[in-house]
């Protein structure tokens, strides 16, 4: 019975089909928005399912100079790492699948597989825009990664746990976004820069080099990608309203507080400039990572205070 | 020293003397001076030692002989110096250890005239396909077009050696950052562009050597369409000359009416610019919003001509239609609409820190280097160099009806953004006093058939910077020659220059700051290979190989 109860965690819910169309439809709510606040119309509401169906039915390109095997198992990566970080994750506002001590940090690792698939299947290729593509991809995974990281952490150091589950508990009608404020901001922009959301699109900056790692990716490939980086916009965004905005304790709430969230990401999008690779290293390492250590300052500090109140 | 003094033959005689072999004067604001080939670098140094004008364009020509001609412009004043060659074996020495800016001239003097200039650095084609038949030059007045075939075997240029380590980026022919096709390697070490090579001529389509054989009439039409975006201001620029050949001057209200539409084709052909930096940027929402504002003017110009794109507003001595009451108050509203769009954007390219951040301090050309590139149009005038043919040289109604000329100095991309901007307010305001005062009477004068023998150069201010006509009439009912110089042509060599030592997202923003413009530029596509022998395939060949892959799946 358990074992059943596993799988179907894993294929339909909170995983799997599950996670994969809430992050179509989050695709959807996110470029409706943006297209909105260009003045344009956007796309119907099945067009990310659309999109996803269609390269799925179309032709896979194998490159003649690539390596063959990492070609097509990259993809299968990239998408198992969003897929089984949800399994930690408090998806639809119910409790986590599984859980265990430090399962936070396992999680957030998960989500960087995707960026590192990324990354690796530019550089398994020879064409040249997905070369500097996959340069760029990882030079920006070593820029907001640490920040973004620690940004998450700043929450679970209050909480006095590394344990997702735990930390759910303890935010549950508390607002940190009131007593964090800077860790809230870089962790949001630091989602932007997982997603490489515009300003931090330069991996993939269309102008330069064309589709950036993913240049000679068609059909399954593409799609599998895809799919990633949708359940890994709904992870990202559960994870930030969970610890960021009192916690997600219904599906109602979890609705709400992650779809304003991504109207709010939208609408970062539409204001900004695309930074240069150079431009988005020098933001993460000179602000991002700043904010957050002060942040963890003052965190200690109070952390310290009460330590002293207490005694 | 003013164009005037210049102008007077004494000076100019003094100056060229020794190695004039004959001077005249064919219209008021020209000199002609006869010079013999091994003189040419001599007298050219003499000219640039008294700082006299900008090498504008080079001509060649054939009829009893080859000619080349070289046409110096400043202010309103244009000095050619013709170099006559014989028909077997011509040769020029190249200008280009003067005058950088020629090696784009004389590859085109090259490939289309068949004269071979000494020294120069680029000996590859300009325009015309890598497998272009040697030997066949399309601009003498011999060519047969029906006898070029090509043979398919030569390799594109490239920045690097063959063989060398270096990462190449190819950006184009297809390519998203390019609207139209043209192909850039550029060389870079990680981020950073270390060296670049441009291959233009993938639209060209030998419009120059059509009109030949085409009507004075007919040639309106065909030069209408070598642009899709300043299609108004090529056929301005052909009638102004073929009616200063024919002794014509068209009525004031039709000048007025020529004005009017080339400067709101200014307002399309700049905020289309306006959106495609931004798009190249990765500001998107601004390319979106440009693109939409640009709606106005696209229907304005609708409303006034029937057409959004080949306005064809232009007859020989006259313009096709006339603006009424309705249509001028229709257009200004579309200028009061503009006027606060504009102040907005002006606002926003100076003041959004993200979009700075892209384009203060980038792409700095100074003024010194920008008149040695020989750059025209905005491009030029953000750099602080005063070149607008409307102010120096005004033709049509740009005297009665003046514009305030726009210059900044700092010559990086943001200032190629604000010029262009304040372009706009100072053409709106020049064109609110044009319509309040709009002459009144007829809208066409006589035109011959026939236009009499001669030379002239028109020279008009095109969106993108100085647009050169030459034309030349042997009476008949069809031209003996005409020539185009695009401003696209004499600006490209600013992006090249300055790619160097910027970084690879730059590139895109560099292309977009001179605002090319291919189709104007490149008046037979070419494929490179997939194979490892990186050649030039042929459409047959091509073919063939897709039923082979096909048959053998």
């Amino acid at each position: 019975m358990n074992g059943i109860l596993n799988i179907l965690a894993i294929l339909i819910f909170p995983s799997g089909i599950f996670l994969l169309l809430n992050g179509l439809a989050y695709e959807w709510v996110d470029r409706k928005m943006l297209a909105r606040l260009q003045n344009r119309v956007g796309p119907r509401w099945f067009q990310p399912v659309a999109d996803v169906v269609k390269l799925l039915v179309k032709e896979e390109v194998l490159p003649r100079d690539a390596n063959h095997t990492l070609f097509i198992l990259l993809p299968i990566i990239a998408v198992a790492g969003p897929l089984t970080a949800a399994l930690y994750v408090p998806i639809a506002g119910l409790p986590p699948a599984f859980s265990f001590k430090g399962d936070l940090v396992v999680a957030l690792y998960l989500l960087s597989l995707l960026t590192l698939c990324t990354g690796l299947a530019g550089a398994n290729t020879r064409s040249r825009f997905s070369l500097v593509g996959a340069t760029r991809t990882l030079t920006q995974l070593f820029a907001y990664e640490a920040p973004f990281l620690m940004a998450l952490l700043g929450p679970a150091i209050v909480a006095g746990s590394w344990q997702i589950n735990e930390i759910m508990g303890f935010v549950d009608g508390r607002w940190l976004l009131i007593t964090q404020p800077l860790g809230f901001l870089v962790a949001i922009i630091g989602l932007m820069g997982k997603l490489e959301l515009p300003p931090f699109d330069a991996p993939e900056a269309e102008t330069e080099i064309v589709a950036g790692a993913l240049t000679e990716y068609s059909g399954r490939g593409m799609a599998l990608f895809h799919l990633g980086k949708v359940a890994e916009l709904v992870i990202g965004l559960t994870l930030v309203a969970t610890f960021y905005l009192g916690g997600v304790g219904s599906p109602l709430e979890y609705l709400l507080k992650t779809v304003g969230l991504l109207l709010g990401l939208a609408g970062f999008q539409a204001l900004m400039t695309r930074l240069r690779i150079d431009q988005t290293v020098g933001l993460w390492w000179r602000y991002g990572s700043l904010l957050v250590i002060v942040q963890w300052l003052i965190l200690a500090v109070v952390k310290f205070v009460q330590a002293g109140g207490a005694s | 020293m003013d164009a005037e003094a210049l102008l007077d033959f004494d000076v100019l005689e003094k100056l060229l003397l020794p190695w004039a072999e004959s001077v005249a004067s064919p219209e008021p604001e020209r000199v002609d001076v006869v010079l013999a080939a091994e003189d040419l670098v001599t007298a050219v140094s003499t000219l640039l030692d008294a700082h006299w004008g900008y090498l504008a364009a080079i001509t060649g020509l054939d009829g009893e002989q080859l000619e080349v001609l070289y046409h110096f412009c400043q202010d309103a004043a244009v000095l050619t110096l013709r170099v006559p060659l014989p028909k077997e074996n011509p040769v020029v020495p190249s200008l280009c250890g003067l005058i950088p800016s020629a090696t784009v001239h004389e590859q085109e003097l090259m490939e289309m005239f068949g004269i071979t200039v000494t020294d120069t650095p680029h000996t590859g084609h300009l325009f015309l396909p890598d497998d272009w038949p040697a030997d066949v030059y399309p601009l003498r007045k011999e060519f047969d077009a029906s006898v070029v075939v090509g043979d398919g075997r030569t390799a594109a240029p490239s920045p690097v050696e063959p063989g060398s380590n270096k990462f190449i980026v190819p950006i184009g022919p297809q390519h998203p950052a390019l609207k139209e096709p043209a192909h850039f390697e550029f060389a870079v070490d990680g981020e950073i562009v270390t060296d670049g090579a441009v291959r233009l001529g993938y639209a060209h389509r030998g419009i120059e050597k059509a009109t030949e054989s085409r009507t004075w009439t007919q040639d309106l039409y065909l030069l209408e369409r070598i642009c899709g975006i300043c299609s108004h201001i090529h056929t301005l620029a052909y009638v102004l000359g073929v009616e200063k050949l024919a002794g014509v001057t068209a009525p004031p209200r039709a000048q007025a009416i020529r004005v009017l539409v080339a400067e709101l084709e200014r307002f399309h052909s700049h905020l289309l610019w306006f959106g495609v930096a931004a798009h190249e940027a990765g500001f998107d929402t601004l390319f979106m919003y440009t693109w939409r504002d640009r709606e106005t003017v696209m229907d304005i110009l609708e409303n006034l001509t029937g057409n959004r794109v080949n306005y064809s507003a232009n007859l020989l001595g006259g313009v096709k239609f006339d603006v009424t009451p309705e249509q001028i108050e229709m257009i200004l509203e579309g200028l009061d609409f503009f006027d606060g769009r504009i102040e907005h954007y002006l606002n926003v390219v100076s003041h959004d820190g993200m979009f700075l951040q892209r384009t203060r301090n980038i792409g700095v050309m100074t003024a010194v280097q920008a008149e040695q590139l020989g750059c025209v149009g905005p491009n030029a005038r953000a750099s602080g160099v005063t070149r607008d043919v409307r102010i120096e040289a005004p033709y049509a109604a740009y005297d009665v009806f003046p514009v305030e000329p726009i210059i900044a100095t700092s010559g990086d991309l943001e200032a190629r953004f604000m010029v262009r901007l304040q372009e706009l307010q100072a053409s709106s305001t020049m064109l609110r006093r044009l319509l309040a005062n709009l002459p009144e009477g007829e809208l066409t004068t006589r035109m011959p058939r026939k236009i009499k023998p001669g030379e002239t150069i028109s020279r008009v201010e095109a969106p993108r910077g100085e647009l050169l006509y030459f034309i030349k009439s042997n009476g008949a009912n069809m031209p003996d020659r005409i020539k185009v110089r695009t401003p696209t042509l004499v600006n490209m060599a600013s992006v090249m220059s300055l790619a160097v030592g910027h970084q690879l997202a730059d590139m895109p923003m560099l292309l977009a700051g001179v605002d090319p413009c291919f189709s104007c530029n490149d008046r037979a596509v070419s494929v490179k290979s997939v194979g490892v022998d990186g050649r030039i395939w042929s459409w047959a060949e091509l073919r063939q190989y897709g039923i082979d892959w096909y048959a053998n799946k």
